[in-house]
């Protein structure tokens, strides 16, 4: 394979990432919560030994705790951009490695999202559109971010115009 | 002029019919999941009842829509609670199908959609007038733009039309692949069939018609009937979708119309065309015979774009019809690559896992389930043919994917018509220097995608590069056309 693209996300990603897997995983908290309320509200003999509630809990907090602490970082590790007057080209995923391609000139408009989360860290998401397709370069810096953006909106347009 | 006025009163029945046609599935489990308690004596009066309620909606829809047409612009009014009001001007119009259902058949109408290059071209839909009202109309919405003389002349040279004969549908009803849906409507209706006639009827049937039979060829006789009533209704649902069916080859556009009951008619521009496949079906390929689907960009049909653009067709017939009706598509290959030994492996290997999983669903569940370890040797030659017919071709500003599931499936993609190209690798992949390549095309709203697993990863890399990087090349003066697929204003 072609070495991979040459940048590399906000650093800052991992933690604005951190947040908000842990803020996914407190979705876990439900699962003893229900079990919990259906030993309250059950008659005696069906409900669940404290035992399986307080053990249920103890591992799905060791394992959200290990999402929330390695996930982002491994994420991180494994995402590259590049953007020149040709191509976008992205490089994402753990396990499965793919590489995107998007000719400049295919594109159709780019934008930049920010959330709650990634505001208060400064970043902002990168999404562009081709007619067939939407990708999205994750959490850069927002100057970064407004550079990207501007840089393939130019490319675009370059490329229009040359022909 | 148009003054406002209403539809021919039968569009309430057509309305009607066309709110039971798009939920035809959930009525139909409705009434068998219905009719299975004690009081199935009512479903006839259900059914009764929900068909009057549907024909007084489609009664009120009826007084609600108006539509005129002013200085070229068409407005249609409509809505049963909410009032909806939609003008298209009429150089934004792309598409005026006129259609003839089975109900507008019957009072001799016709139904007018109108469509554009956006989304919502639904709306637009008028469902019963007369032709003649129909002809008007289009000859009104047709004046302003300039399309009208460029069609006019188009279509006073002598066009060209392909039609399927009836020895060609027939055979194309016979090995069409739709079996998949057709089985999963006969499982269904199997299923059901406890309700009808019950287990002690079943059995007496059983005894006094076939006492000789053991249950294991009773197992054999049901699944074979299960297929043979699939087939019937695959075959059927052909013929009725492609009968009579005809391509008319115009100056700039393709016209398809095809059907039995309701004639169905389609416009494609060439220049919306985004990419062709060849479908070569597992029953259809030992006897020479293939599928043209076309991808287009920016018509509205449902199903992400494809239409068929010839539903069987030889494949000796198959180069000379591409040259006459699509000539861009046929591209002298100058480079070709095929799947390594190493990729084999791995075709073989999901046949494999996949095979096992099915064994042990059916093994576990049906009675004499131990036979499904039969499909494994299949499943194997299934995986060797797909590795077989994997390649990836390329000439000039084409590339040419081919690959099969079930079918074979070639894509020919114009270089200019590709929105992005991947490249995906899992950890097996990676160990051994293979990737899956991807490439995406725009049809409907969502693109469409074509894939070739296991490339060597030079290749696939070589071929994502040269893919996206189009820059140098000569067919400058073709790309123009392709950026402007979303404004509509493009088309001359």
């Amino acid at each position: 394979m072609r070495t991979s693209p040459e940048h590399k996300l906000s650093k800052s990603a991992i933690k604005a990432w951190r947040l908000s897997t842990a803020i996914a995983c407190l979705f876990f908290i439900l699962v003893p919560l229900f079990f919990w309320i259906y030993n309250t509200f059950s008659p005696n003999e069906m409900g669940f030994s404290t035992w399986v509630i307080v053990s249920i809990s103890v591992v799905l907090l060791i394992v959200s705790g290990l999402i929330i602490f390695f996930l982002p970082e491994i994420r991180w590790q494994h995402w590259y951009y590049q953007v020149d007057e040709h191509e976008v080209d992205l490089q994402s995923g753990i396990f499965i490695i793919t590489r995107t391609l998007i000719p400049v000139k295919r594109v159709q408009h780019v934008d930049t999202r920010q959330g709650p989360i990634l505001r208060s860290y400064g970043l902002a998401d990168v999404t562009i559109s081709t007619a067939a397709t939407t990708h999205r370069i994750p959490a850069l810096d927002e100057e970064t971010a407004d550079i990207v953006r501007d840089r393939i909106s130019k490319f675009a347009r370059l490329a229009k115009e040359d022909v | 002029m148009f003054d406002a006025q209403r539809q021919h009163p039968v569009a309430a029945l057509a309305n009607a019919f066309d709110i039971i046609k798009a939920n035809f599935i959930t009525i139909l489990i409705l009434i068998f999941v219905g009719s299975g308690g004690k009081q199935g004596d009512y479903t006839l009066y259900w059914i009764f009842g929900t068909f009057i309620a549907l024909l007084i909606w489609g009664g009120i829809s009826w007084l609600r829509f108006r539509f005129s047409v002013n200085e070229g612009e068409l407005k249609i009014e409509q809505g049963v609670f909410v009032h909806k009001k939609l003008y298209l001007t009429s150089d934004r119009i792309q598409v005026i199908d006129i259609t003839a259902g089975v109900i507008q058949r019957v009072f001799g109408l016709v139904a007018v959609e109108v469509k554009t290059a956006g989304s919502s071209s639904k709306e637009a839909k008028i469902n019963a007038i007369s032709r003649k009202e129909a002809e008007k109309l289009k000859k009104l919405l047709r004046q302003g733009s300039e399309q009208q003389t460029a069609t006019v002349s188009g279509e006073e040279k002598a066009n060209k039309t392909y039609t399927l004969d009836n020895r060609d549908l027939v055979i194309a009803a016979t090995t069409s692949g739709r079996m998949g849906v057709a089985l999963s409507v006969v499982g269904a209706v199997f299923s059901q069939l406890d309700q009808v006639v019950s287990d002690e009827q079943i059995l007496r049937f059983i005894e006094t018609h076939l006492p000789n039979f053991t249950s294991f060829s009773i197992v054999a006789i049901s699944v074979v009937g299960m297929v043979l009533a699939a087939w019937v209704l695959s075959f059927v649902s052909t013929i009725i979708t492609y009968y009579d069916f005809e391509v008319e080859v115009r100056e700039d556009d393709l016209h398809i119309s095809k059907g039995l009951f309701e004639r169905k008619q389609l416009t494609i521009p060439f220049n919306r065309i985004q990419a062709v496949q060849v479908k070569e079906g597992i029953l259809r390929q030992p006897f020479g015979y293939a599928a043209l689907v076309i991808e287009s960009a920016g018509y509205g049909e449902d199903q992400g774009n494809s239409s068929t653009l010839f539903p069987l067709i030889s494949k000796q017939r198959l180069r000379t019809f591409i040259d006459e009706v699509i000539p861009e598509y046929h591209v002298p290959v100058d480079k070709r690559v095929q799947i390594s030994k190493k990729g084999l492996r791995r075709y073989l290997l999901r046949m494999v896992w996949l095979s096992l999983i099915i064994i042990a669903v059916v093994w576990s569940m049906v009675p004499y389930g131990v036979y499904s370890w039969l499909i494994l040797p299949l499943m194997l030659l299934l995986g060797y043919q797909q590795y077989r017919d994997a390649e990836v071709k390329s000439g000039e500003d084409t590339i040419i994917l081919s690959w099969r599931l079930l079918k074979k499936t070639t894509a020919i993609i114009k270089k200019y018509r590709v929105q992005a190209v991947e490249i995906k690798q899992n950890p097996f992949q990676t160990r051994l220097d293979l990737s899956d390549l991807i490439v995406h095309v725009a049809s409907g709203n969502q693109g469409r995608s074509f894939k070739v697993r296991e490339l060597l990863e030079k290749q696939a890399a070589t071929y994502k590069h040269w893919l996206s990087n189009g820059n140098n090349e000569l067919q400058q003066p073709l790309e123009t056309d392709s950026y402007e697929e979303d404004s509509p204003s493009a088309i001359e």
